[in-house]
């Protein structure tokens, strides 16, 4: 019930947001680049306009989910909001669980809005110059999906982090930098586990395999190259990265509430 | 008020004054400025996250836009206006490939653009090689890269077996009996012109198959060349001295133009050459040559 | 039997920069009766708002405990009968008043049906109806702080939590404010509030409790405290003998008038002595320390003994 209402409220904040209507609108100007910008293409028209468009739906999603993710705490925060909202009977869990839901729901939304409009935008290019293979629109759809579940993580994260401080940038450039390394932590870590590894001190080694441990691993939700490219790819890892998202989301949301359930709202 | 207004219009008069020099000089930098510093692949793969790929893309993209600028401006004349940073160009395509080893657009380019003009099929090849482990789906590859070495490195052995894989690959045997056929018994310039309508009708942009153009054309001016050179030896059992000589005994109507701007001469075997060795960049150095004298 | 507020012990140390203590509450005691219309006075930085946040269950206190209604003030449901206002409310400034108020009534659990008729009567009560249909965002400070007060009467609590009610408000909204609170008096409402300002306490509390440096410093009923406050009396003569002669301070004589100053233990005295005298009283006033000087002397002694 109240889950229910707070959840509202917040949709309310997101799609009131003027800021985020831009975004929105750019992005979606930007996916109708994409049969222009492909037509460069020597060869490759049609993967140029699947890899820019994943790229756009990708980025977007990116720019959400950081600014939705690494506000939607700070702002109640900063605005002196949470006075009179966390003093409804309203419980602090299921406070920062709606400020979660609503930021993956947009993101959904947002997923399947600019997503579509990618697909209008591929089929263009496809259409006026055919490759070889096939157009993989289910891939495109599990590359997109699998995107949208690694920015709700993202966001996650990014609220959690918002739960400890008390300013926009320590969030926000956390965030940044946590997906940066996540992004690249699977190779980092293939790599100092691997026989060329060994060159690498010991330590390093340790270290590299201790973080790549504890921060989320944002590579292994890209499914891009399979979706542009005929790659074989095991079905499992869709469903071993689905569980890995649901786990670590868990683990991460669950902390941002008993952190701020602890939180002292001076 | 009044002086806001002022600036404004002597800002936008001194605005319109620069745009114009403004605009032009950037259109003449040269590749590092134009194409942008591409910093090393590893770090780029670390900084761009998971947009790696369209990054790849883009910066591929990138050095084909600025060869199609220069090939815009060889419009009408026969001669680059100013000299292509091949390696640049070429460094560029690699950074690009560590990123993203699948992008089709690097391999085309490079076989398009480093193999005749400045003759780094060795290169040429072993980027062609990197791709076959990922590209795996596509005979192009294999197939160009038998082409290079039939046709510019005379590795016959090498190429049989670039084209057996390309046959392999597209499942037509025809490939490798028509690849075989032209290395014994047409020779390398026919092979050469089959290549190029290969390139030219898969290629669907116009810079690009104005460049197939000109090397076709090349190309069967020398088979005509060579053609009269084959007719003359059966005639008289030795080769001719120069072209002159063809065209004077019949063989040849007239000396064909090099439409890269040279002069076609016959080496002591009879080999047909032209001063710009088949090459803008060539045209370039002999035209130079010639106004030093 | 269960007090709207039972505040036991509390005490509450914030953890400055550097290692710095802060007591901004110390063992703090106190109930509130149901019923009842109380002042929480004290200066700026007393513990005034330190202790309203706790009990709202914004922050937590270092020790002691706290109750509303008998449930601790660390869940939920201690809020659930219970009105607050913050110091300089803010309010989500993208929804209108009227869908602001329609999410608090959400979050008290009241049906659509209730919503809307209690929207409709507290708007009016604190004369935003026109304004109901514009964003907050469009408000001013004013009308930010009634449509905030206008949250605490939504859902009909027993007890209203005000921290600086009056504050930002123009003499027209301070006496809407007092009108309303004697209205939730008549009700049989509870009603806790904080203030600075002794006026406002006079004007509408039953008892008033003065905190300073985070200690209670006086607690009791607003008629004891104008009452223990009486330090003696003026007094009008006319006729009579040389009262001066026995001691009394003669302030004026104006004709056969004269006005004495008289110390409280020494009135029944006095009167005794004009009667002897065969003088006639005229006019007795009472001369007494209003609440604002016994809040300055209770700050004062609070200063000194911290």
């Amino acid at each position: 019930m109240s889950l229910n209402t707070l959840l509202i409220l917040n949709i309310r904040w997101i799609i009131r947001d003027r800021i985020l209507q831009a975004l929105a609108a750019v992005s979606l100007f930007l996916i109708m680049l994409v049969p222009a910008i492909s037509a460069f293409s020597m060869r490759q028209t049609q993967e140029l306009a699947v890899t820019l468009s994943l790229s756009f739906v990708s980025f977007t999603l990116l720019i959400f989910a950081l600014s939705l993710g690494s506000t939607i705490v700070w702002r109640d925060i900063e605005r002196r909001y949470t006075y009179t909202v966390l003093s409804l009977p309203l419980d602090r869990g299921g406070y920062v669980m709606a400020k979660f839901l609503a930021v993956a729901l947009f993101l959904v939304v947002a997923a399947a809005l600019v997503g579509s409009c990618s697909f209008i935008a591929i089929f263009i290019s496809s259409f006026k110059y055919p490759s070889q293979i096939p157009v993989q629109w289910g891939m495109i759809m599990i590359a997109i999906f699998m995107d949208t579940l690694k920015y709700m993580l993202l966001a996650a994260i990014a609220i959690l982090v918002t739960t400890v401080s008390t300013s926009f940038f320590m969030p926000f450039f956390t965030s940044i930098a946590i997906f940066m390394a996540g992004s690249a932590s699977q190779e980092v870590f293939e790599f100092a586990t691997s026989e060329a590894g060994t060159r690498v001190s010991g330590v390093v080694r340790l270290a590299t395999r201790v973080i790549y441990y504890i921060i989320p691993n944002f590579s292994a939700f890209n499914f891009k190259l399979q979706a542009v490219y005929p790659i074989p790819f095991d079905p499992k890892q869709i469903s071993y990265v689905t569980l890995y998202f649901l786990v670590y989301t868990a683990l991460t949301l669950s902390a941002a509430v008993w952190i701020f359930s602890r939180r002292e709202l001076t | 008020m009044r002086v806001a207004r002022i600036s404004f219009f002597v800002a936008l008069t001194a605005y319109l004054i620069l745009i114009l020099p403004f605009t032009s000089h950037l259109k003449n930098r040269p590749l590092q400025l134009k194409v942008g510093y591409v910093p090393e692949a590893k770090a780029l793969k670390f900084i761009t996250a998971d947009q790696r790929y369209a990054v790849a893309d883009w910066v591929i993209l990138k050095v084909l836009f600025y060869f199609g600028t220069l090939i815009e401006k060889a419009k009408g004349a026969n001669v680059y206006a100013s000299n292509p940073d091949y390696p640049g160009m070429f460094r560029v395509l690699q950074t690009g490939l560590r990123l993203e080893p699948y992008n089709a657009d690097a391999y085309y380019f490079a076989q398009a653009a480093f193999t005749w003009e400045v003759g780094r099929y060795a290169e040429v090849n072993n980027m062609l090689e990197y791709g076959m482990k990922y590209r795996t789906w596509d005979s192009q590859l294999p197939f160009f890269a038998g082409f290079n070495a039939a046709y510019f490195m005379k590795d016959y052995k090498k190429a049989a077996e670039y084209m057996k894989k390309a046959a392999e690959i597209a499942q037509e045997q025809q490939f490798a009996t028509l690849a075989a056929r032209y290395f014994y018994e047409a020779g390398d310039t026919e092979f050469g012109i089959l290549f190029i309508d290969m390139m030219k009708s898969s290629a669907k942009d116009a810079n690009e198959k104005k460049l197939y153009e000109f090397r076709k054309r090349a190309l069967l001016a020398v088979k005509s060349i060579e053609n009269a050179v084959k007719i003359y030896k059966q005639r008289s059992g030795m080769a001719p001295l120069s072209l002159d000589e063809l065209v004077s005994g019949g063989y040849l109507l007239a000396i064909p133009r090099d439409p890269y701007g040279g002069k076609f001469y016959l080496e002591q075997d009879g080999k047909v050459r032209s001063t710009s060795k088949l090459s803008f960049a060539g045209a370039k150095a002999a035209a130079g040559e010639n106004q030093k004298h | 039997m269960t007090f709207p507020i039972e505040i036991e012990s509390l005490a509450k140390t914030y953890r400055g920069k550097k290692r710095m203590q802060v007591e901004a509450l110390r063992e703090l005691s106190l109930n509130i009766n149901q019923g009842e219309v109380f002042g929480f006075l004290g200066p700026n930085g007393a513990g005034k708002s330190t202790t309203i946040k706790i009990l709202m269950g914004l922050i937590s206190a270092t020790a002691g405990s706290a109750r509303l209604f008998g449930t601790e003030v660390r869940q939920a449901a201690a809020r659930r009968n219970v009105g607050y206002l913050p110091e300089n409310p803010a309010l989500y400034d993208f929804l209108t008043g009227r869908e602001y108020l329609s999410f608090v009534g959400k979050a008290f659990a009241m049906t659509d049906g209730a919503i809307a008729e209690r929207s409709g009567v507290v708007l009016e009560q604190l004369q935003l109806t026109d304004a109901a249909n514009r964003p907050v965002r469009s408000y001013s400070k004013g009308m930010v702080q009634r449509l905030g007060l206008a949250q605490t009467l939504l859902h009909e609590p027993e007890l209203y939590i005000l921290d600086e009610p009056m504050s930002g408000l123009d003499p027209i909204g301070r006496s809407l404010v007092k009108d309303i609170i004697r209205q939730l008096k008549r009700q049989g409402k509870t009603v806790f509030f904080s203030t600075h300002i002794t006026a406002d306490v006079e004007a509408v509390c039953d008892r008033v409790g003065v905190i300073a440096k985070g200690k209670l410093q006086a607690l009791d009923s607003v008629d004891n405290i104008l009452r223990s406050g009486v330090e003696g009396y003026t007094v009008q003569i006319n006729g009579g003998g040389d009262l001066a002669a026995h001691g009394y301070t003669q302030l004026e004589e104006q004709g056969g008038m004269r006005e004495f100053l008289v110390p409280k233990d020494q009135f029944n005295d006095f009167i005794a002595q004009v009667a002897v005298e065969d003088g006639k009283v005229e006019l007795i006033e009472t001369k007494r320390k209003d609440l604002e000087e016994f809040f300055l002397e209770i700050v004062k002694q609070g200063n000194v003994s911290a």
